[in-house]
C-alpha cells in the first residue's frame, strides 16, 4: 500500500511525498515538487536511502542523505516529518 | 567577466532549447566556451516541468496534444511553465567557480536578474526582484527563473513575459492550494506582461538587444555574437532524451 502527503509551504512551493510500505518498512519513496535541489541527484539519494527503513531510521536516513544538499523550498526537515506522516498513518 | 558570447535570439522547439540549454552549460563548465548568455523562443508553444514535477499532477496532457503544445521536463527544478510564442526566455551559462555569480543560491538569482530587471524598466516596466526567483510587476509576476548547477557550471534560465496567449493557460493544471497563497483566482491573475504594462509590443529581437546590453553592464563585460561551438554541436544527442517518453515522464 501507499501512503503520501503534500504540503504547501509558505512561499508558495508544493511538495509531495510518496511512500510503499509493507510491514512498516519502506518499499518504494518519491519525493515531488516544484521545489529547488542542488544537486538535484540529492533528492534521488534520499529516495534510496529511504528505501529498507522503517519509521524509527527513516529520519537517519533522510538526515545522512540530505548533508550535502541545498534544498530551496522545503526544508529536510519538512522532509523528515512528511516520512515520518507516512510511517505514522500506516501503523 | 570580460568575455560574454551570446547565441542570438531564434525560434525553437521545446527538445532542441533544453538540449541546446544543456549542450552550452557542458561546454561551459569543461572551460569550452565562455559565459554564454543565450536568447531564445518557443515554437510550438509548450509546456517545461521543473525536474521534480510530476507531469500528470502538473500538465492537461490531453488540452496540450490537442493544442498542439509540446511538453518536455527541465534540467532545472522549479514549477510549471507555460512558454507560448509571444514569450521570451534567456538562458545564463557560467563556470561554477566564475567570480562574478555569487556562490549561494539567492544571491546568484538576484545578480543574473539583475540584467533582466534593467532590461524591464528600460521599456517603461516599473520591475523588482521578488525572491526567491521571480521578477514581479506591482504583485503580478513578468518573469521567473530556474538554476541547475552541474557539469562544472551554473544555468539560469528564465522567461520575459513580453506577451501572453492566455487561451493556452488551461494546459497547466492549477491546484486549489497554490491559488490561495498568492490570493488570486488564477493564473491569468496572477501574471502580467511587458504588453498589458506599457500599452504597446515589445519584439522578441529589439528587446534581447537590451538585454544583452544590460548584462554587459552588469557583468562588466563585452558581448560578442557567437555561434555554437563544434562541442555545443553536441545538442541533438542530447535532444533525443528531452524528446524521450523516459525523461519526460519519468515522475
Amino acid at each position: 500500500m501507499y501512503r503520501e502527503r503534500v504540503r504547501k509551504f509558505k512561499d508558495g512551493k508544493l511538495v509531495k511525498v510518496r511512500i510503499v510500505i509493507e510491514g512498516g518498512i519502506i518499499k518504494d519513496a518519491r519525493i515531488t515538487g516544484d521545489f529547488f535541489a542542488h544537486p538535484e541527484e540529492g533528492i534521488e539519494i534520499i529516495e534510496k536511502e529511504l528505501i529498507g527503513k522503517d519509521l524509527c531510521n527513516a529520519r537517519q536516513a533522510v538526515e545522512s542523505a540530505s548533508g550535502g544538499i541545498t534544498l530551496i523550498g522545503v526544508r529536510a526537515e519538512d522532509l523528515i516529518a512528511m516520512v515520518q506522516e507516512c510511517l505514522d498513518s500506516d501503523a | 567577466m570580460n568575455r560574454l558570447r551570446v547565441i542570438e535570439f531564434e525560434f525553437g522547439d521545446a527538445p532542441f532549447n533544453m538540449a541546446l540549454d544543456e549542450a552550452i552549460m557542458r561546454a561551459v563548465g569543461a572551460g569550452k566556451s565562455p559565459p554564454t548568455l543565450r536568447l531564445y523562443g518557443w515554437d510550438p508553444p509548450a509546456v517545461s516541468i521543473g525536474y521534480f514535477q510530476e507531469i500528470r499532477e502538473e500538465v492537461d496532457l490531453e488540452f496540450c496534444h490537442e493544442k498542439g503544445i509540446q511538453v518536455v521536463r527541465r534540467l532545472s527544478g522549479g514549477g510549471a511553465v507555460l512558454h507560448t510564442q509571444k514569450e521570451l526566455t534567456y538562458s545564463f551559462s557560467v563556470e561554477a567557480s566564475d567570480p562574478s555569480v555569487p556562490q549561494d543560491i539567492q544571491g546568484s538569482y538576484l545578480k543574473i536578474c539583475a540584467p533582466i530587471i534593467s532590461a524591464l524598466r528600460e521599456v517603461g516596466v516599473p520591475a523588482s526582484f521578488r525572491p526567491v526567483n521571480d521578477i514581479e510587476v506591482r504583485g503580478r509576476k513578468i518573469s521567473g527563473s530556474a538554476q541547475t548547477r552541474r557539469f562544472g557550471a551554473i544555468l539560469q534560465h528564465g522567461t520575459i513575459l513580453l506577451g501572453m496567449d492566455y487561451s493556452l493557460l488551461p494546459a497547466l493544471k492549477v491546484r486549489a492550494e497554490k491559488l490561495t497563497e498568492k490570493g488570486a483566482k488564477d493564473i491569468a491573475g496572477r501574471i502580467t506582461t511587458v504588453a498589458e504594462i506599457i500599452g504597446r509590443e515589445v519584439g522578441h529581437e529589439e528587446f534581447s538587444k537590451i538585454i544583452v546590453k544590460k548584462f554587459e553592464d552588469h557583468f562588466n563585460a563585452v558581448a560578442e555574437c557567437s555561434v555554437l561551438s563544434e562541442d555545443e554541436c553536441i545538442a541533438p544527442m542530447l535532444e533525443e532524451r528531452y524528446r524521450s517518453v523516459d525523461w519526460t515522464f519519468r515522475r
